[in-house]
């Protein structure tokens, strides 16, 4: 699943660069995008848990070191949370004693990982006003992926049999508790560029539930999603940021189809996705499928909202949209080609 | 192995309890010894010897930068030195009584320092500090691969002793002064 999300980061990247809106800083985003991507690839790459944790920590201190409004000590505290958080999980997994170490172990895995995005209970703090490369989205939206694809892959053979569970219901818990808490933030809260942050966090509580139903609908409706977020979600938070500064609310047609990609419905990359977790929950366990159901009709007025917070796309921006729906059309038409390149 | 441990967490808490600059280069210096002397039986000699440099080069730059002094203990430190006791007495009540197997100081020490590397690094807001707490997090992070039943190699411990010889050159970018003009003037946060 890591080759794939990395050559998606790489494509998000490239439109993020060729189509940012004229003001932005296009060699400041394509320095830290590349340094971010040898990071990726170096997680993909990692063997074990252990390296994984080693890059986040020097990705994180690399991030924080850039200027911005909040200072070096304060944007190093969550990454480095979840450095220790994944450490000490990983170090109760691989002692022997007891069951509940191994579930503790599995807790604090989740917790690290949960950490590192920047989901709930350990969101970012976060700043409408920053720059992107220096705030908490390139954790949720591009780096994050890659490193929850990896976390999840790479725990599967250190977490115990006995654990197992537990972690997936961990996974599933807090995607639960990042869906709703996200998509009920998105439509209510007042700031649109937070509310653009809240509706991260309600994708990542798709995926999060994918990864812990730990069958292949699950995975493959996490791996969707994620493609979701970073050719998706991601580009148009990036060309929305102009009008969100503007504070022009528009609702041309445009918007209501910017919208309709965010709220996942047909025919768009978010669709099959919610389709296959639906199928997945009820094979496992259909209350689950029930609840994610509900969850999932939460998703429309902060779409919404984030659509017409888009302003009217101009020039190399509406050519970019453009792109975007299209690839979120066909990996919402024809996922199969992305699902086998990952072998699910 | 067991007085290395002991070391390794004396070590931790001397950079937990120092602010100045001489005290966590101390504090620094004898966490990478110790960690080191406990890497080796743990199947990592190369590993041993890049925590080792690693560290030895990182306690060497903290010592030329941040304040010139020892300040170990200062006023106010009193929640530092239980979290430091309460941590040692936990986490070696967790490694020798709850758990089994044959490397009891090697999990004392890794997860004795991970946690207190953790909580040095979230308490404070001085950067040389942060800094110094990153390159001992990253030394216990190398050792904590030697706990696993097939041990990686020493890849994880090599990268580890990387991170802690090169993040003190880390220069911080300064906060914009327009920032810094129309915000009240960091202090440290840390309960001393």
């Amino acid at each position: 699943m890591e080759p794939e999300l990395l050559l998606g980061s790489t494509l998000a990247l490239v439109l993020a660069v060729v189509f940012a809106p004229p003001r932005a800083p296009r060699a400041n985003l394509l320095t830290w995008g590349l340094l971010g991507l040898a990071g990726m690839a170096a997680i993909a790459i990692a063997p074990t848990l252990d390296l994984i944790v080693l890059i986040l920590l020097v990705l994180a201190v690399l991030q924080a070191r850039l200027a911005s409004h909040r200072d070096f000590a304060t944007r190093l505290r969550a990454p480095v949370l979840a450095v220790v958080l994944l450490a000490l999980g990983l170090a109760l997994e691989r002692m022997q004693g007891p069951v509940v170490l191994d579930r503790f172990g599995a807790v604090g895995i989740v917790a690290g990982l949960a950490a590192a995005v920047g989901l709930l209970p350990y969101a970012h703090e976060f700043d409408p006003e920053e720059s992107l490369v220096a705030s908490p989205i390139p954790w949720i939206a591009f780096v994050g992926p890659l490193l929850a694809a990896a976390v999840v892959s790479r725990a599967s053979g250190v977490v115990a049999a006995d654990a197992g569970d537990a972690f997936g219901a961990m996974l599933i818990g807090l995607g639960l508790l990042n869906m709703l808490w996200g998509a009920v933030g998105s439509w209510r809260t007042e700031n649109d560029a937070a509310a653009w942050r809240y509706s991260f966090m309600s994708d990542w509580g798709l995926a999060l539930c994918g990864f812990g139903l730990a069958i292949a609908d699950g995975r493959a409706a996490a791996l969707i999603i994620l493609f979701s977020i970073v050719l998706g979600r991601l580009p148009l938070y990036l060309w929305s940021r102009q009008a969100l500064r503007e504070k022009v609310p528009t609702d041309r047609p445009i918007n209501l189809v910017v919208a309709a990609v965010l709220a996942g419905s047909a025919p768009f990359a978010g669709f099959p996705a919610r389709v296959l977790l639906l199928r997945g929950a009820t094979q496992l366990y259909w209350p689950l499928a029930l609840v994610l159901a509900a969850a999932m009709l939460l998703w429309l007025p902060g779409s919404l909202r984030l659509g017409r917070s888009m302003g009217v796309p101009r020039g190399r921006q509406a050519v970019g949209v453009a792109i975007v729906l299209a690839l979120n059309v066909l990996l919402g038409v024809y996922p199969q080609p992305l699902l086998t390149l990952a072998g699910l | 192995m067991a007085g290395a441990a002991f070391v390794a967490w004396v070590g931790a808490a001397i950079v937990v309890l120092a602010d100045g600059r001489r005290g966590q280069a101390l504090g620094l210096a004898l966490l990478a010894m110790s960690l080191a002397v406990l890497a080796w039986p743990a199947g990592m000699a190369a590993g041993s010897v890049a925590i080792a440099l690693g560290g030895l080069i990182a306690a060497v730059q903290c010592w030329r930068s941040g304040p010139a002094a020892w300040g170990i203990m200062p006023a106010g430190s009193t929640p530092r030195l239980i979290l430091c006791i309460a941590s040692a007495l936990f986490v070696f009540w967790l490694a020798a009584s709850v758990t089994s197997g044959p490397d009891a100081s090697l999990r004392f020490a890794v997860i004795v320092v991970s946690g207190l590397m953790g909580a040095r690094v979230l308490m404070s807001r001085d950067t040389s500090v942060v800094l110094t707490g990153i390159a001992a997090l990253a030394l216990a992070l190398g050792l904590a691969s030697g706990l696993a039943a097939q041990s990686p190699g020493p890849g994880p411990a090599i990268v580890g002793g990387l991170i802690a010889a090169g993040v003190l050159f880390v220069p911080a970018a300064p906060i914009p002064s327009a920032i810094q003009a129309a915000s009240p003037a960091p202090t440290d946060s840390d309960g001393a």
